[in-house]
C-alpha cells in the first residue's frame, strides 16, 4: 500500500492502482472517455487530466500513470494530487474544447441524447462557449452490422469498441484506420460484426457514433420505465433493465452483477425486444373441426376441464418449456400430481439430467465467478460460444490472463480462444481419463447439453464425473462438475422435480402418438407432439406449440410477469413486470390457479404471495434469491460410479442457430436478420 | 337581432368603442375574400404609442385570429406595407383556397379511428401484433 494525497485527502491504496483509481478512492471525480474498467487502458481521450507533483510537470493522463510512478517530496512527504487546481480545469476546458471541434452540435437528433457522456462532461467540465468558427470534419458512415447503426461523425476515437472486440469479444471485428485527423473507425471491409457480443459496443460508446439501430430514434432515455430484472434467452439469467415507455418494450441493456454477466450481455438478450410484439398469443383459442377459433376464458378453461375429468390420471402428461418460471412449473406440477399423473418432463430436449442423481449432477458447480480461480477447463459436448455468450467471454478473460489450458471435445468451433481440440466424441473422453493432458487442482470439467440429449447421455454424465474426479475438478473445496444449460426454466423445474414419477413418461414419450390422451403443454415449442392427444397449450408465441395446440390458454412473457428463474449455476433470481401481458393473457400460474378451479379441485393459493409461501414450504432453496442453494459433491462421487458405457457418436451441437433458440427469438424480426447473416457467413466460410 | 349582438357581445364584429374609433380615425384599406374589413389610421399617422402606424380588421361575424388570409395577415403585422388589394399576386395552380383553423367547429379535423370519425386507427407504437392461426 502507498500513500497518496489526492486534494489534500490522504488514502492508502496499492501502488499498481492507477491515478484515476486512487481518485476514486479518495472520493474525487475525474472525467473520462477512454478509459473503462473492464478494457486495457488507452490513454488516448485525454480528459482525466490531473495534476501531480512528484511527477512530470505537466497535465497527467490519470488513467495512464501508476501511484508506484509518482515520486515521494523530498523529506518523505506523500506524493500529491490535484484534480481540481486551475491548471487541471485549464486542462479539461483545453481537451474538450478539442474534442468538441470535430464533434457536429446535433444532439436534439440524436439518440445518445440525454445519456451521453460527452454531453455532460461539456456541461460540467467544459469552457462555457466555443471559439471554434471553422468547418468541421465529416465521416462517411459505416455498415458494422443489423445490430449497431453508426454516425461516425460523432466519434471521438476512444476506441473502446476496438478494445472490446479485440479483448472481450476475441473477434477484432473492429478497428482504426488512417492518423491523425483522418482517422477512422470501421471494420475495414465495411462487413458485419461477428461477435455474438456486439451490441455492447452500443454501450460502451460515450458518445452517439455507435447506437443500437434497432432503437433507432424510437424513444428518448428519459421516457422509459426502468425495470431491473434478469434475462431468460440463454441459462446465465443475466441481470438486465427492461427499458418500456407506455406498454411496450423499448430495449434492454445490461445490469452490472459480478457474480453472472460482468456488465456485458449477449445481442440475443438484448435484441429480442421487438419478437416480444409479434406473433403475440392475445386471446383464448379452441380447435373446432381441425381449426383453432377465438374463445373466451370462461368456454376455454371449461373445454379444458371437461376433457380432463374424461380422461383418466395414467393418460395425462404434462411438458414444461424452456422460458417458464417456477411458479407456474410448480402450479402445473401440482396441478397435474394432484390428477395421479406421473408423466412429467421439462426436459423437451431429452436431457438425461435427473434430480435423483443430486443437486450437483446438474448445476453449474463451479459457479460462473469460479472461471476466474479455475486453473484448466475441459470442455465437453459443449460449444459455449453459442450456449452462453457471455460466458464464453468469462472463459476467455480468464484464458487472457495466462497459465490457462483449455481441451475440448465434441464440435471443432472458434471459440475465440484456443484450446487442444481432444476428439469429437466420447471415445475422446475415456482418454481423457485415462491420462489428462496436464495435472489440474482445479478443474472445470463443462458438459454441454450436446453430450447429455443422447440416448446415452446417463453414460456420458457419469464418465464427465470420473473425469472430473479423477482429474483435479472434484477436491476439498472445489467442485469443478459444470452442468451448462441452454434453458433459462431447466434448473428450476429439476429442482422442482418436474421429471417422471413412478412409472411416469418422460418427454419423447409423452410425445408420441397414441400414448396420451391430454398433454399440457407450458411452452414447450422445441418438441413436436405428434397428433392423438389433445393439447393443451399455454404459452405466449405463435410458435409450433400453438400450431398443435387443442386449446391456446395465452400467457404473459418473462418481462410481463413476477417469476422466479434459477440459473445454470443454481442461484435462484427474480423477474419483475416491465409491461403487461398483451390483450386477455395472463400470467400464467394464474391461468393454472383458474383452470384448477374449473376442475373443482382449486390449487392451495389464491395469489402469487401464497403461492410462493407453498413454494418455500416445499423447497426452502427457491426463495433464497441471489443464492446459490447447497449442492453435495458427494453426489457426483456416486454418478461417477454408475456404468458408462457410451457409444462411439461425435457429440452433436446442441444450439445450430444461436439467434433462433426460442418462441421470443423466432419472433423477431431483428433475430431473423442476424440468423441469415450468421447463415451467409457459414456458407462462404464453407466455400 | 344583430343590433343585441353587437351591443352586448365583444367576439362578433367590432365593439361599440371600436366602432366609433374606426369612424373617427380609421381609413379603409380593402377587404378579403371572407368579408373582413382592414383599416389603418387615417393618412397613415403615427400612434404615439406604438411608433408606428397602427393597423388594424374588422372582422365579419365572429372575431377570429386565423380567419385573415396570408396576404392580410402580413399587412396587419407590418411584414409588408403593400396591402395585397394593391399588390397583383396570381396564385401558383398548386396553392390551395387559405381556410381559417377549423378547431371547435363541426368541419374540424379528426383522425380516423377519432370517436368522432370514420375508419380505422393506424397502428401505434405501443400495439402488438397478435398472432392468428393460418389454417
Amino acid at each position: 500500500m502507498t500513500r497518496i494525497l489526492v486534494d489534500g485527502v490522504e488514502v492508502d491504496v496499492p501502488a499498481e492502482y492507477t491515478l484515476l483509481q486512487a481518485c476514486e478512492e479518495a472520493g474525487a471525480e475525474v472525467p473520462r472517455f477512454c478509459f473503462h474498467e473492464r478494457l486495457s487502458i488507452a490513454g488516448n481521450c485525454r480528459m482525466c487530466l490531473v495534476e501531480v507533483k512528484g511527477g512530470p510537470p505537466k497535465p497527467q493522463a490519470s488513467c495512464a500513470i501508476a501511484v508506484k510512478d509518482l515520486r515521494p517530496g523530498p523529506d518523505g512527504a506523500p506524493p500529491e494530487v490535484f484534480t481540481k487546481s486551475p491548471m487541471v480545469k485549464k486542462a479539461r476546458e483545453g481537451v474538450m474544447e478539442f474534442l468538441l471541434v470535430n464533434h457536429p452540435l446535433d444532439c436534439p437528433i440524436c439518440d445518445q441524447g440525454g445519456e451521453c457522456d460527452l454531453q455532460d462532461q461539456a456541461l460540467a467540465f467544459g469552457g462555457d462557449s466555443s471559439r471554434y468558427a471553422e468547418n468541421k470534419r465529416a465521416v462517411e458512415d459505416k455498415y458494422i452490422g443489423p445490430l449497431v447503426k453508426t454516425a461516425m461523425t460523432r466519434c471521438i476515437h476512444c476506441t473502446r469498441c476496438v478494445r472490446f472486440t479485440a479483448e472481450i469479444a476475441g473477434t477484432s471485428d473492429m478497428g482504426a484506420i488512417g492518423r491523425g485527423e483522418d482517422m477512422e473507425i470501421t471494420t475495414y471491409l465495411q462487413t458485419a460484426m461477428t461477435s455474438e457480443l456486439q451490441g455492447n459496443v452500443t454501450d460502451l460508446c460515450p458518445v452517439g457514433a455507435l447506437l443500437p439501430k434497432p432503437q433507432n430514434f424510437r424513444a428518448r432515455p428519459w421516457e422509459y420505465q426502468k425495470t431491473e430484472t434478469i434475462d431468460v434467452q440463454d441459462a446465465l439469467g443475466s441481470a438486465i433493465r427492461v427499458d418500456a415507455r407506455g406498454r411496450e418494450v423499448i430495449r434492454i441493456l445490461p445490469r452490472l452483477n459480478e457474480a453472472v454477466n460482468e456488465e456485458w450481455i449477449s445481442d440475443k438478450t438484448r435484441q429480442v425486444v421487438d419478437g416480444l410484439k409479434a406473433q403475440r398469443l392475445d386471446r383464448p383459442y379452441i380447435r373446432e373441426n381441425g381449426r383453432l377459433r377465438p374463445a373466451s376464458w370462461q368456454e376455454a378453461l371449461g373445454t379444458v376441464a371437461a376433457k380432463t375429468k374424461a380422461t383418466k390420471a395414467e393418460k395425462i402428461g404434462a411438458l414444461v418449456g424452456d422460458l417458464a418460471a417456477l411458479e407456474e412449473i410448480f402450479a402445473l406440477k401440482l396441478l397435474v400430481e394432484g390428477r395421479g399423473s406421473a408423466n412429467l418432463d421439462a426436459r423437451q430436449d431429452g436431457s438425461k439430467l435427473d434430480p435423483r442423481f443430486g443437486r450437483a449432477s446438474y448445476l453449474f458447480n463451479a459457479s460462473i465467478a469460479g472461471i476466474d480461480e479455475a486453473d484448466s477447463l475441459l470442455i465437453v459436448g459443449s460449444n459455449p460460444r453459442k450456449e452462453a455468450p457471455v460466458l464464453n467471454a468469462r472463459i476467455r478473460k480468464r484464458w487472457l490472463k495466462g497459465d490457462f489450458l483449455i481441451s475440448a471435445i465434441g464440435e471443432q468451433a472458434d471459440l475465440t480462444y484456443d484450446y487442444d481440440y481432444l476428439g469429437a466424441g466420447p471415445d475422446a473422453l475415456a482418454r481423457f481419463i485415462e491420462s489428462a493432458p496436464t495435472a489440474s487442482a482445479k478443474r472445470i470439467v463443462l458438459i454441454g447439453q450436446g453430450a447429455l440429449t443422447r440416448p446415452d447421455g446417463r453414460a456420458i454424465l457419469a464418465l464427465a464425473a470420473q473425469a472430473a474426479r479423477k482429474h483435479g475438478g472434484l477436491s476439498e473445496g472445489w467442485n469443478g462438475f459444470s452442468v451448462l444449460h441452454t434453458a433459462a426454466a431447466r434448473v428450476g423445474a429439476l429442482d422442482l422435480g418436474f421429471t417422471p414419477g413412478q412409472g411416469g413418461l418422460d418427454a419423447a414419450d409423452i410425445a408420441k402418438a397414441g400414448v396420451l390422451d391430454l398433454v399440457f403443454n407450458l411452452g414447450a415449442d422445441e418438441i413436436a407432439i405428434e397428433p392423438g392427444a389433445f393439447v393443451v397449450y399455454i404459452g405466449t408465441h405463435g410458435d409450433k406449440g400453438a400450431h398443435r395446440a387443442d386449446v391456446i390458454l395465452p400467457g404473459a412473457a418473462y418481462t410481463e410477469k413476477f417469476g422466479l428463474y434459477v440459473n445454470t449455476e443454481g442461484r435462484v433470481q427474480e423477474a419483475l413486470r416491465a409491461t403487461f401481458p398483451p390483450g386477455d393473457a395472463r400470467e400464467d400460474w394464474a391461468i393454472l390457479r383458474a383452470l384448477s378451479g374449473a376442475l373443482g379441485a382449486p390449487l392451495p393459493f389464491d395469489s402469487q404471495k401464497q403461492l410462493r409461501a407453498k413454494l418455500g414450504e416445499a423447497h426452502p432453496h427457491l426463495l433464497r434469491l441471489d443464492q446459490i442453494g447447497s449442492a453435495s459433491a458427494a453426489d457426483l462421487e456416486a454418478v461417477a460410479l454408475q456404468p458408462a458405457t457410451a457409444w462411439k457418436d461425435d457429440f452433436a451441437p446442441a444450439i445450430t442457430d444461436f439467434y433462433l433458440t426460442n418462441p421470443i427469438a423466432r419472433a423477431s424480426a431483428t433475430m431473423a436478420e442476424c440468423s441469415a447473416l450468421a447463415l451467409d457467413r457459414l456458407k462462404q466460410a464453407a466455400e | 337581432m344583430s343590433y343585441i349582438i353587437r351591443f352586448f357581445t365583444w367576439w362578433n364584429r367590432a365593439t361599440l368603442s371600436t366602432g366609433l374609433w374606426t369612424l373617427l380615425y380609421g381609413e379603409r384599406v380593402g377587404t378579403d375574400e371572407f368579408g373582413n374589413v382592414y383599416y389603418r389610421r387615417r393618412g397613415g399617422k403615427k400612434d404615439k404609442a406604438l411608433g408606428f402606424e397602427r393597423r388594424w380588421v374588422i372582422y365579419k361575424g365572429y372575431a377570429e385570429g386565423s380567419a385573415t388570409p396570408p396576404g392580410w395577415y402580413g399587412w396587419l403585422h407590418h411584414t409588408v406595407d403593400t396591402p395585397p388589394t394593391q399588390e397583383k399576386y396570381a396564385p401558383k395552380e398548386w396553392e390551395l383556397p387559405y381556410r381559417p383553423n377549423l378547431t371547435g367547429t363541426s368541419a374540424a379535423y379528426h383522425p380516423p379511428g377519432s370517436i368522432l370519425a370514420e375508419g380505422r386507427r393506424a397502428p401505434a407504437g405501443g400495439d402488438y401484433q397478435a398472432w392468428t392461426p393460418e389454417a
